[in-house]
């Protein structure tokens, strides 16, 4: 039990985590200007989740901080306070103390110290009845449940203020007692203890509201001999306190089962004679004035259709009362069925999509080792290629479905900008397009930093101030792109700034200064350029606390290495500068080409490779007995051979041989010696600790159309190596 | 050697080495393939013969004989591939000949005397079995098996320090 608790748990954070996502996009179209009603509701709607869940898990601190927050977020939607950018800003700060709970939740952090934003929440909510004119309001909030969620909503999406102002009306009569106690009945679905429903959970969450059991009807309990225990049959009656808000026993049941029975009602007393008491409060009070008390029991098929109907008999009932016309419909009760359908989605443990993804590649290889067999007749008859092609589109399909919209590593760059803004002074306008290009979740879970960093340093480097924007004639607000989009099989990131451009002599001499290049170097421009990702480069004259501590670009760079990516910086000086990581679709495939060093087959990925020589009789020179350069066009660039990488012996001369020019992070260019180039093509990347363990230099192996293996190598740390000499053990043969 | 264990009967695959006779625990057992010329490694020890690919895995081959301090084995038409399981991982071993599949009974194991190879511990005990002769009739001298503790060979803790 504890296991399948501690499961639903897991998807319960999971669940966190999407709904933050949402309410941190939500949040930010909100300050960028977008106060919609959907946009409103559905941060509302992500953070009410979250609370939701939380409750059930016992997560006390979360639950109680996320009410807080809901409350003011209902009070948004309801139109109560007006989403200012002050509103805004404490909403958003809100925002990241519900994150810090929710890692709290998880055991991942301590709790977080939320009194001042519990306070400036407060405060929010205090200030919007003075706002308001109308004092009374916030007294009311508390004991009466008056503006309870719903009908608060209600009144904002039909627009009938007039419901709030009755509301303060009748403040004394509903805050007055326990006149019209809530009285609730459930009946928990007889698949609910199946479906992880446990009623006792529900109850408890009721009885901390202030609920007591009135009366249990065990009358549906069927004979022994029929009785599955795996069925609830037990139908609750309890009792609570009216001042407690209706909305708060509603999230008691949020996640019950669909065919649960669920009666919230008014006691009905005395003094709900006054026809005017409820009305404002509840659907079924409000009904009970012209039909005679109806409670509300409907079967919760869908709990968000029932708080529709629920707002649909409470518009209802401020139409007779207001005797307006009926109301058009909601926009947000005709929304919500919808995203429900659209979110018609599974949730699969990434470790099995691997597995697939591992299985589609061997079909793959099998496919080609197939046809390698056949002879070439038999290879053109139609089984083949359509085999080809379906186990071509499985693949295809595979790994669309560890796809992720790239949405996900751009949602937080508004933010950030914004924080930024303040900290340099600096406005600053973002455009985003392509958010909506597909990317293997491994690599939006590992591009967050670095675009991080881009648009730090395109923030603090590339943009001018205003005043220096306005002396070159420049609109004072500057402005970054970010953009992606897929190319065959990479994806492009860039981020582009409108700013000064890269300084290049400022960048030399500091290149020089800090002996990353000779004062005599011959330099282009784009190398010039690239001298910013260099390891200790920094130019900002005065180191900021957003970025010039001169880890940045270099981190940026190893790290989209590392993903088998790569960096490209264009800059023209006084017009901005863009950043482009060039990304491949998936960490499961790499791009290699394939070698043979002496006589073994390696493969290169390619993002490595520049450029391949044949070399000219001379053009290899030794400078030492060990060590060997061949001329590039002027550059002398060292060169490796098999022997001095893996102890491999090759006693071919250097003219017969192919100088593959690789560039690796840090150190540079090194040809590489290969006896031949074989093929160029996508391999699936096997690693190697799987049964045995890493080993430096290889960064995996592959499966070769024909079931041999060729290993991966690791360019970075070979070239690294090219300093401490491999020792070379076991390879005599 | 442990008493409490003794019934239990298991089954052992058995295989030479040289000329010895060694025998594995069935259950650690996954396959047995032709020899085939494994992908050399670089910087591993001389033991490890490379990988290869096993149905999509790639599991690193291992010759047996110099992992245990004897004479490397000569590859010829016999040779042949124990793939096995050894704490989740995967590995070949390059033996001379597979022979049989032989049920013991634990109780007749006996202790390997010490000083055996340069690590006497991955000898988990020696069994006298009965072998078939090439005639059929049985061998009643029996042939001494020398039962390989498989934990103890440590592959890849051993590799780790090598690298």
């Amino acid at each position: 039990m504890s296991d399948e608790l501690d499961e639903i748990q897991a998807i319960f954070f999971e669940e966190c985590t999407e709904g933050l996502v949402t309410a941190e996009q939500g949040l930010s179209a909100m300050q960028g200007g977008d106060v919609s009603a959907e946009t409103i509701a559905g941060v509302f709607r992500a953070v009410h989740s979250i609370k939701g869940g939380a409750g059930a898990f016992g997560h006390a601190d979360l639950t109680a901080f996320a009410h807080k927050f809901e409350n003011v977020l209902d009070e948004v939607r309801g139109g109560k306070i007006a989403p200012t950018p002050g509103v805004v800003k404490v909403m958003l700060a809100s925002f990241d103390l519900l994150s810090d709970h929710v890692e709290a939740a998880k055991g991942l952090a301590g709790r977080p110290n939320d009194a001042a934003a519990l306070a400036a929440l407060e405060k929010v909510l205090v200030e919007r009845g003075a706002g308001d004119g109308a004092p009374a309001a916030a007294p009311v909030a508390a004991p009466a449940a008056a503006p309870a969620p719903a009908p608060a909503a209600a009144e904002d999406d039909f627009g009938f203020t007039p419901v709030l102002v009755s509301l303060d009306d009748f403040e004394a009569p509903s805050s007055a007692s326990s006149d019209g106690a809530w009285v609730i009945r459930f009946k928990p679905s007889q698949a609910a203890l199946a479906n992880a429903g446990e009623p006792l959970l529900i109850i408890r969450e009721l009885e901390t509201l202030g609920a007591t059991i009135e009366a249990v009807d065990v009358t549906t309990v069927p004979p022994l001999r029929d009785l599955d225990p795996e069925n609830a049959y037990f139908t609750w009656t309890l009792s609570m306190p009216a001042d407690v808000p209706e909305n708060d026993i509603r999230d008691c049941f949020d996640f019950v089962a669909p065919d649960s029975v669920i009666e919230i009602e008014r006691a009905r007393t005395e003094s709900a004679a006054d026809p005017f008491d409820f009305a404002p409060i509840s659907a079924p009070a409000a009904e009970a004035d012209e039909m005679g008390f109806v409670p509300v029991s409907a079967l919760i098929e869908n709990f968000d259709a029932n708080i529709d109907q629920v707002v649909q008999a409470i518009a209802n009932a401020g139409a007779a009362l207001a005797a307006a016309p009926p109301p058009a419909p909601a926009t947000e009760a005709a929304a919500t069925p919808k995203a429900v359908e659209a979110a018609q989605t599974i949730r699969v443990d990434l470790a099995k999509l691997d597995l697939l993804l591992n299985l589609v590649g061997e079909l793959v290889i099998r496919n080609s080792i197939l046809a390698d067999r056949l002879s070439p007749a038999d290879r053109q008859r139609v089984e083949l290629p359509e085999l080809a092609r379906l186990t071509r589109q499985i693949q295809d399909n595979v790994m669309s479905l560890r796809a992720q919209p790239i949405k996900q590593a751009f949602s937080r760059v508004p933010r950030m900008l914004r924080d930024l803004s303040v900290e340099t002074g600096k406005t600053i306008n973002l455009e985003t397009s392509g958010e909506t290009t597909e990317v293997d979740k491994g690599v939006i879970e590992k591009i967050g930093d670095p675009l991080t960093h881009m648009i730090r340093n395109a923030a603090d480097h590339g943009l001018e101030s205003a005043q220096e924007r306005i002396a070159a004639g420049k609109e004072p607000a500057g402005t970054i792109w970010l953009s992606a989009e897929q190319k065959g099989a990479r994806i492009f990131v860039r981020v582009r700034d409108n700013g000064r451009g890269i300084n290049r002599e400022r960048v030399r001499a500091k290149a020089i200064e800090k002996g990353i290049i000779s004062a005599d170097a011959q330099l282009t421009n784009e190398e010039i350029d690239q001298l910013i990702c260099a390891p200790g480069f920094s130019t900002a004259e005065t180191i900021s606390n957003i970025s010039g501590r001169g880890v940045g670009m270099d981190v940026v760079r190893s790290n989209v290495e590392a993903l088998g990516g790569r960096i490209e910086i264009t800059s023209v000086p006084g017009e901005g500068t863009t950043f482009t990581m060039v990304l491949p679709l998936t960490l499961a495939i790499l791009d290699g080409m394939i070698v043979r060093l002496a006589s073994q087959r390696f493969v290169l990925p390619l993002t490595h490779v520049l450029e391949t020589v044949q070399p000219e009789p001379g053009q290899v020179k030794r400078t030492s007995p060990d060590t060997e350069v061949i001329d590039m066009r002027g550059e002398y660039v060292p060169v490796k051979r098999a022997v001095d990488i893996f102890g491999l012996n090759d006693d071919r001369a250097i003219e017969e041989s192919l100088v593959v020019i690789v560039e690796s992070e840090g150190h540079g260019k090194v040809g590489l010696v290969v006896d031949t180039i074989d093929d160029r093509r996508e391999v699936v990347i096997k690693s190697l600790d799987q049964n045995l363990h890493p080993i430096r230099g290889l960064g995996g192996a592959t499966i070769l159309g024909d079931g041999s293996i060729a290993l991966i190598l690791d360019i970075e740390a070979l070239v690294a190596a090219s300093a401490t000499r491999f020792t070379p053990k076991g390879l005599a043969a | 050697m442990n008493t409490e264990t003794t019934n239990t009967d298991c089954k052992i695959v058995t295989f030479i080495l040289g000329h010895q006779t060694f025998g594995i625990d069935m259950t650690a057992l996954i396959e047995i393939r032709e020899w085939e010329n494994p992908t050399p490694l670089p910087n591993v020890p001389g033991f490890i013969k490379g990988v290869t690919n096993l149905r999509g895995n790639v599991i690193p081959v291992v010759g047996l004989a110099e992992r245990l301090g004897w004479e490397p084995s000569a590859i010829h038409a016999r040779s042949c591939i124990l793939v096995v399981n050894i704490l989740g991982k995967q590995a070949g071993f390059l033996v001379d000949e597979v022979n049989d599949i032989v049920a013991i009974n634990r109780s007749e194991i006996q202790p390997a005397p010490e000083v055996e190879t340069i690590e006497s511990s991955v000898i988990d005990g020696l069994v006298r079995i009965t072998t078939r002769a090439k005639d059929g009739t049985r061998d009643e001298n029996g042939t001494m098996v020398l039962l390989l503790d498989l934990d103890a060979l440590s592959l890849t803790k051993h590799l780790d320090l090598a690298a």
